[in-house]
């Protein structure tokens, strides 16, 4: 039944699709969005509450009297507080900006020819890499530390965004995606004399765009949402999650504040995603590749 | 097959170029990847054969054996109870989370009225979840209204009412936990799913559409264009699929949250090591057996 209704669905044209199947669909998708979506609802609503109405009892959902007051008072906070709130956001979006775009680089570059070229040791380097990602995290902080404090890092933003680079799933991910291009458009390319950085630049990246932009939605929240962690201790050096985080530290008094740095703090993540997920669009349009 | 060919019809030294040139290529990875995942991993192990102490010249480390393991699976109360749950829960949830995503990628790859929006809203789970929020909501707002409301938040009381009227009607008990706990499981796993479906989605937009309309012309219908042309051409994603969602599930098992106990409230780090290793050795079981189940049937253009 599922099958059939997977199977209606996916014929490109109209034609065959009854409406029984596509109000079947849609009621789907949305009992499960909303399931998906009510955490986020519930987030904006309390971030336009007033004091009163947070701590009504039993909570409301939604908002009765909206009102800008908590961010008001998240800007005067904010205003008052020792480094400048600039300083922060310039911090965020280095780490983020840095780290992201580097990361795809460089997983994208390791990942060509470990997909596409056989060279000594390339298997076993990859069974490494997957072995290495079932790690649990916890247990490799101190060893972490000790490198980052031979390295000379500590307290430097290179020990965020630096191991981030390397993060093993980019690897994994662009790995999948690389080797599923035809070899033969890549030798064409060779045959037309294009050098390797030309065939990984133009070739091989615009038709795996998809990947990397999957990628690049992974790897930005993460640092997006990064506090410094256990490397950074200098408070312009800090981000700004960790300096919106502190505010939200004042305990109930503080509640509405929060509310709305969680607002904030959401917003970024969400509209990059809606904006790559509509660029993913465009590239297929006009990526269909010639066998 | 294209290897040896290759090796045929091409000399030597143009092998060994393209070796330097892949190798060349690989390396800034290599060396981000050999410092701050591998280094850290060999340490790991020697902490797992070694007893911790810290003092003032920092950590002394004293070679004991195997003795942490011995401890691990022997003397604590509940490392065995939690490592049987927490892959058994693995076992069942991953293959629930992969063919869910999958259809739920194939449902969103279709043109509709409010794709984009569809999309964003299935992957929330995954931003809300990130860290963004999870610090922000434990200090203040949700603990507040928690701790006021016995039933324990928002979202609970209504399943927790449920739960209560169908007891009350006289239901089996078995049963009913039984509900609640499927209830429970489609929950997490539609809210793990995120990744999964997008990763899906990429593969499918990178299939040729010309495939489609041969296929189409050719008289297949939907139900074969899917099981012959889109499932064959996202299957070596699947195995993507299958070690992210284990890789997930790190995040938010138990598994993990006593391993960061032992280490870093105890500050028993040996232990811990040892127990991270032991986790360790039984995924990658896991793994191989899946991977190589997986990897028959997997599919690859040429």
């Amino acid at each position: 039944m599922v099958v059939k209704m997977m199977a209606a669905f996916r014929t490109p044209k109209r034609l065959n699709r009854s409406f029984a199947v596509s109000f079947i669909l849609f009621a789907f998708l949305a009992v499960f969005g909303a399931f998906m979506a009510l955490p986020l609802l519930y987030a904006v609503n309390n971030a336009f509450k007033p004091l009163d109405e947070l701590f009504i009892f039993p909570p409301r959902f939604f908002v009765n009297n909206p009102t800008l007051d908590n961010f008001y008072d998240l800007i005067a906070l904010m205003g008052n507080s020792w480094v400048p709130l600039s300083r922060y956001i310039a911090n965020t979006l280095l780490i983020t900006l840095i780290g992201t775009a580097g990361h795809i680089l460089l997983a994208s570059a390791a990942a060509y020819p470990l997909a596409k070229y056989n060279f000594l040791g390339s298997k076993a380097l990859f069974s490494i890499v997957v072995l290495s990602l079932m790690f649990s995290g916890h247990v490799t902080a101190i060893p972490n530390y000790m490198v980052m404090s031979w390295l000379g890092w500590i307290n430097s933003h290179a020990s965020i965004i630096v191991p981030s680079l390397a993060f093993p799933l980019g690897l994994f991910l662009m790995k999948q995606f690389i080797e599923q291009l035809p070899t033969a458009l890549l030798e064409a390319a060779k045959i037309d004399g294009a050098s390797e950085y030309r065939i990984y630049w133009s070739i091989v990246m615009p038709n795996v765009k998809p990947a990397w932009l999957t990628l690049m939605i992974l790897q930005f929240p993460a640092l997006w949402g990064t506090d410094g962690g256990s490397f950074i201790y200098s408070e312009n050096l800090k981000t700004l999650h960790y300096a919106l985080g502190q505010i939200t530290l004042g305990g109930i008094a503080r509640a509405g504040v929060g509310a709305a740095v969680a607002l904030i703090l959401m917003v970024v993540p969400i509209s990059l995603f809606i904006i790559s997920q509509s660029s993913v669009i465009q590239t297929m349009a006009t990526s269909g590749m010639k066998d | 097959m294209k290897p040896i060919a290759k090796r045929l019809f091409r000399s030597r030294t143009y092998n060994e170029q393209k070796a330097l040139w892949g190798f060349m290529y690989v390396l800034p990875w290599l060396l981000g990847f050999l410092f701050f995942f591998l280094i850290p991993l060999l340490y790991s192990l020697q902490y797992s054969l070694s007893e911790i102490e810290a003092n003032a010249n920092g950590m002394t480390i004293k070679f004991i054996g195997f003795e942490n393991f011995k401890e691990a699976l022997t003397v604590n109360t509940s490392f065995n109870r939690i490592l049987t749950e927490s892959v058994i829960d693995m076992v069942v949830n991953v293959p629930l989370i992969v063919i869910f995503s999958l259809f739920l990628a194939v449902l969103l790859n279709q043109k509709f009225v409010g794709r984009g929006i569809a999309r964003s809203i299935f992957f929330l789970p995954v931003i809300l979840a990130s860290g963004v929020i999870a610090n922000l909501e434990a200090e203040s707002l949700v603990q507040a209204i928690n701790e006021q409301n016995a039933t324990g938040g928002v979202f609970t009381t209504g399943t927790m009412e449920l739960m209560t009227i169908m007891l009350n009607s006289g239901m089996n008990e078995d049963i009913v936990m039984y509900l609640m706990d499927a209830v429970e499981r489609i929950y997490q796993i539609v809210s793990q799913s995120g990744v999964q479906i997008l990763i899906f989605l990429a593969g499918i937009q990178t299939i040729s559409p010309q495939l489609y309309e041969a296929s189409k012309i050719e008289g297949a219908t939907g139900y074969e264009a899917f099981w012959k042309i889109t499932f064959p051409m996202v299957s070596p994603l699947i195995l993507v699929n299958v070690i992210y969602t284990i890789i997930d599930s790190f995040s938010r098992n138990d598994m993990t949250t006593l391993i960061r106990e032992t280490g870093f409230t105890s500050f028993n780090f040996g232990l811990s090591s040892a127990m991270a290793w032991i986790y360790f050795l039984v995924i990658m079981i896991i793994l191989l057996i899946s991977t190589y189940i997986i990897s028959k049937r997997v599919f690859y253009q040429e």
